[in-house]
């Protein structure tokens, strides 16, 4: 029962609803121009943004929740984690600051509150708490024309390939989060390019995980590996060492 | 010239003064003290005190496993030196990490909130034991000298194999695992230094640089206290090194060739040019040194060549770390003077600790006295020259306080209070307000009034029918434009009082009576103010005459309607690109009751209002309406 966003590049008017909506529903504070912010609208205290492109495409930015997140994977307390319900949430009691899922995000999503002299990682949640009484996220509720909807992971995949297939003059025939690095909670189908919302254009469809699991897994054989290497070497060496004395001495006892 | 107590007052005053970088780090949080960013979550803490530092400190390893494992009796000299730096050296990491971490005080949850997938996890743990491992290790050195322990001591002597065994793999899992770290981050990292077996190339690039760093390290010191230098034993360690430099070049050739990047590190970029410097300073010209006999058994060369593995090892950590990640981040990350004083002040004081403990216990065959001063000896003043004959232990100390004190003092002064507070525009409490003409806002955002004249903003903008130019760029979120978001250099430093200018005949030239009371003493208290001159200026709210309203919003002057409009008014206009101005719709001017609507907007809960955690603002303007 994964849930999931899907996103319409095509339908969005930009009327930033869903910011607000989101502010309100997670009590974020007013924003302030800082220095440390990049400029696509994401900070601490705006969990999702709408970056306006040419021609009147307005793409809302949020937190993708991945299936497979390398934020969570990362995090070396486990003070974020995947919940059955798809969401990636954040538990600030565990957190220790080391801002490692920031750095591992693809898409740039957890910010931090630089300013403060207490600071913790703040990014979308998925309204997990709604989740939980069974209603839907504060911005695909308020969305007046429907271009950010709320459901089932597989329903919106159909429904995002029975839209692109109904109207193919309208869509670029991809939908985004399909597959990338193994497939995402959020959904966009849109007419131009999303890559810019990554790091990278193309992200591959390896799930980022992937990447620290071999070095991971080989950890416990790397230890007794090295352990068995050096007591093999300290062995060798050492009856070497005495080989060679007793060569010595016996060569001693015959030139005597 | 005394080297040692000059080095050691040089370290103070870097400890001094990170000492109040450091508090301030504390007091005012991340973002006040560092040039980090969102963009940019780790920076120079992070590649230098925690990457290099633990591949510095991995000397104590290589050293262990050549004395202990392969039975070199001859590298004796260095093994407690070594062990000793190791140990500070991840002292000195985890100290550094608790300036880096946003919740230092959070540090011991790894230990019981695991999550074994991280690398960062197994880094943090490798690091935890190898800590206690070193300190088991080189506990019997201070022990040595109290007899009544002579009984643990003893013990801990006799598992000294188990205890360099295991200090071994764990170096040999955090060495690498440092280089997992970026496993994760294909997309950030630049394809000359993002590799899959990065792991294996850390590991075998500490091991480089464990060999240079003890003999850099053995040489420094041995010139510090003016001792015959261990040439010999560092000319062996070098040639031990070109081994496995040349391994590690080899190695990382190779997987550059084989993932199809080497064109990489010649098409012009500034990471080929790092890239190409990077393997010069840390691999090729050490090689060269190392491998050239006449050249490796010279002290000087030596120093060079040790130093360049050492500099060019910490070089690579800090490209890994973040450096070649600038292309991907878009971010211009330039460390401030703040950090790197941090990261400098916890080596001094890992720095000062080994000169302590190098002088009171016994790590070299015979304990180094400080040639020049002789800090146990009495002084004695010579009469005929009328000088102290050699400096007093107390006299040095009195130094270093007096040198921690005053680069604690100058930091505390030369950081000023207001950059530590924000970096940003700061406290943007917008006080509400609507007019026809001329309003009395709060538009700098600073509690300071200024009266806005509305009509001229239209007419010299030409912005008759276009409300939208300026209330459009509030995003719905905010609850006015701000002044600063057309006047750009509004906060740029002036004098505001230039009285010079006032005075001169040049410029307003006032006679002096004109503002100052002839019978009173001319200060800027008997002045006359501002506002009796400039009667459009105002400074206090309460005197000025205007109506206080609140300034509509883009959904506010477009009526709440952006669907509707899209929707609907998009099919009737003909021209869609101006479909927010006025005009489109309105074939004229605002009618009268538009303005009773926004003051109805003003007694609900607003679209604005809601969002925002102004409250107690939000009443008490309410109050004063």
């Amino acid at each position: 029962m994964s849930k999931a966003i899907l996103t319409d590049i095509t339908k969005c008017i930009g009327c930033l609803k869903c910011v607000s909506a989101c502010k309100k529903e997670n009590k974020l504070e007013m924003d302030v121009p800082r220095i440390w912010q990049k400029n696509d609208g994401l900070s601490a205290e705006n969990w999702t943004s709408i970056i306006q492109k040419p021609d009147k495409h307005y793409i809302r930015k949020q937190c993708r929740h991945c299936l497979e997140p390398a934020c969570v994977t990362v995090c070396p307390v486990g003070a974020l984690h995947k919940t059955e319900t798809g969401a990636v949430v954040y538990d600030k009691d565990k957190c220790l600051g080391c801002r490692y899922c920031m750095m591992a995000c693809p898409y740039g999503i957890p910010r931090y509150d630089w300013d403060e002299p207490v600071p913790y990682i703040r990014k979308c949640i998925l309204c997990y708490d709604r989740l939980k009484n069974n209603q839907q996220p504060a911005c695909t509720e308020i969305c007046p024309v429907k271009a950010t909807i709320f459901g089932e992971r597989d329903e919106l995949l159909k429904l995002a390939h029975q839209q692109i297939k109904d109207n193919p003059d309208r869509y670029i025939d991809k939908v985004w989060g399909e597959f990338e690095i193994g497939g995402t909670s959020v959904f966009y189908i849109s007419d131009i390019d999303l890559g810019f919302l990554a790091y990278q254009t193309r992200l591959g469809t390896k799930p980022l995980p992937q990447t620290t699991a071999p070095a991971m897994k080989s950890v416990p054989y790397a230890f007794v590996g090295m352990g068995g290497a050096m007591l093999g070497l300290n062995w060798i060496i050492r009856r070497r060492n005495k080989l060679g004395k007793t060569e010595k001495e016996q060569k001693e006892a015959t030139d005597e | 010239m005394n080297r040692v107590q000059n080095t050691k007052l040089v370290l103070w005053l870097i400890t001094g003064l990170a000492a109040a970088v450091g508090l301030y780090r504390f007091i005012y949080g991340l973002g006040a003290t560092t040039n980090l960013s969102d963009a940019t979550p780790w920076g120079f803490w992070i590649g230098f005190d925690v990457m290099a530092g633990v591949a510095l400190a991995g000397g104590g390893f290589v050293i262990t496993a050549i004395f202990y494992i392969m039975n070199r009796e001859e590298y004796h000299h260095l093994v407690k030196p070594a062990v000793l730096t190791a140990f500070l050296g991840y002292i000195a990491v985890i100290f550094g990490l608790l300036f880096d971490l946003g919740l230092p005080w959070n540090i011991w949850h790894m230990m019981i909130y695991w999550n074994p997938h991280s690398p960062l996890f197994e880094v943090g743990w490798c690091v935890m034991l190898y800590t206690t491992v070193l300190f088991l290790e080189f506990s019997p050195v201070p022990l040595e000298k109290f007899s009544r322990y002579a009984r643990i001591r003893n013990f801990l002597m006799r598992f000294r194999f188990v205890f360099v065994l295991l200090g071994i793999m764990l170096s040999t899992l955090h060495q690498s695992s440092l280089g997992s770290l970026f496993l994760i981050m294909p997309f950030k990292l630049h394809p000359l230094w993002y590799s899959n077996i990065l792991p294996i190339l850390f590991f075998i690039s500490a091991i480089a640089l464990g060999l240079m760093m003890v003999s850099f390290e053995s040489l420094v010191t041995h010139w510090l206290y003016k001792r015959k230098p261990e040439t010999k034993l560092v000319a062996k360690l070098g040639k031990a090194a070109v081994w496995v430099l040349g391994i590690y070049l080899a190695v990382k050739m190779i997987d550059i060739i084989a993932s199809g990047e080497f064109g990489l590190i010649f098409d012009g970029s500034w990471e080929g040019g790092l890239f190409i410097a990077e393997i010069l300073i840390s691999i090729i010209i050490p090689i060269v040194i190392f491998s050239t006999p006449w050249l490796r058994t010279k002290t000087g060369w030596q120093t060079l060549g040790s130093f360049l593995v050492v500099f060019g090892m910490i070089f690579n950590r800090i490209n890994v770390g973040g450096f070649t990640m600038l292309r991907a981040t878009g971010d211009l990350y330039i460390p401030a003077w703040t950090e790197i004083t941090i990261s400098f002040g916890v080596v001094s004081v890992a720095a000062l600790v080994f000169l302590f403990v190098i002088e009171k216990f016994h790590i070299w065959e015979k304990s180094p006295e400080n040639p020049e001063a002789r800090p146990h000896a009495k002084p004695s003043f010579d009469y005929s020259s009328r000088v102290w004959l050699g400096t007093p232990g107390i006299a040095a100390m009195t130094k270093y306080s007096l040198a921690f004190m005053l680069t604690f003092a100058f930091g505390v002064a030369i950081l000023p209070e207001k950059q530590l507070e924000s970096k940003g525009i700061e406290n943007l409490t917008v006080k509400k307000a609507r007019g026809e003409n001329i309003l009395f806002i709060d538009g700098n955002r600073d509690a300071y009034g200024v009266a806005f004249d509305h009509a001229r903003h239209i007419d010299s903008l030409h912005l008759k029918d276009s409300c939208y130019v300026c209330h459009h760029m509030n995003i719905p979120l905010d609850k006015n434009s701000g002044c600063w978001e057309c006047h750009e250099y509004m906060y740029s430093e002036s004098n505001v009082f230039n009285h010079d200018w006032h005075a001169s005949q040049a410029g307003a030239n006032i006679a002096c009576g004109k503002c100052h009371p002839d019978n009173d003493v001319r200060t800027k208290q008997t002045a006359k103010k501002c506002i009796e001159c400039h009667t459009d200026m105002l400074t206090e709210p309460e005197e000025h005459p205007f109506e206080r309203l609140a300034t509509a919003s883009y959904t506010d002057a477009l009526h709440m309607q952006c669907v509707s409009c899209h929707k609907e008014k998009a099919v009737s206009v003909p021209d869609k690109q101006n479909l927010a101005e006025c005009a489109s719709c309105h074939e004229s001017a605002p009618p009268e009751h538009l303005y009773e609507l926004l003051k109805w907007y003003d007694t609900k809960p607003s679209y604005n209002r809601v969002i925002l955690p102004l409250e107690k603002s939000n009443q008490e303007e309410e109050k004063s309406l």
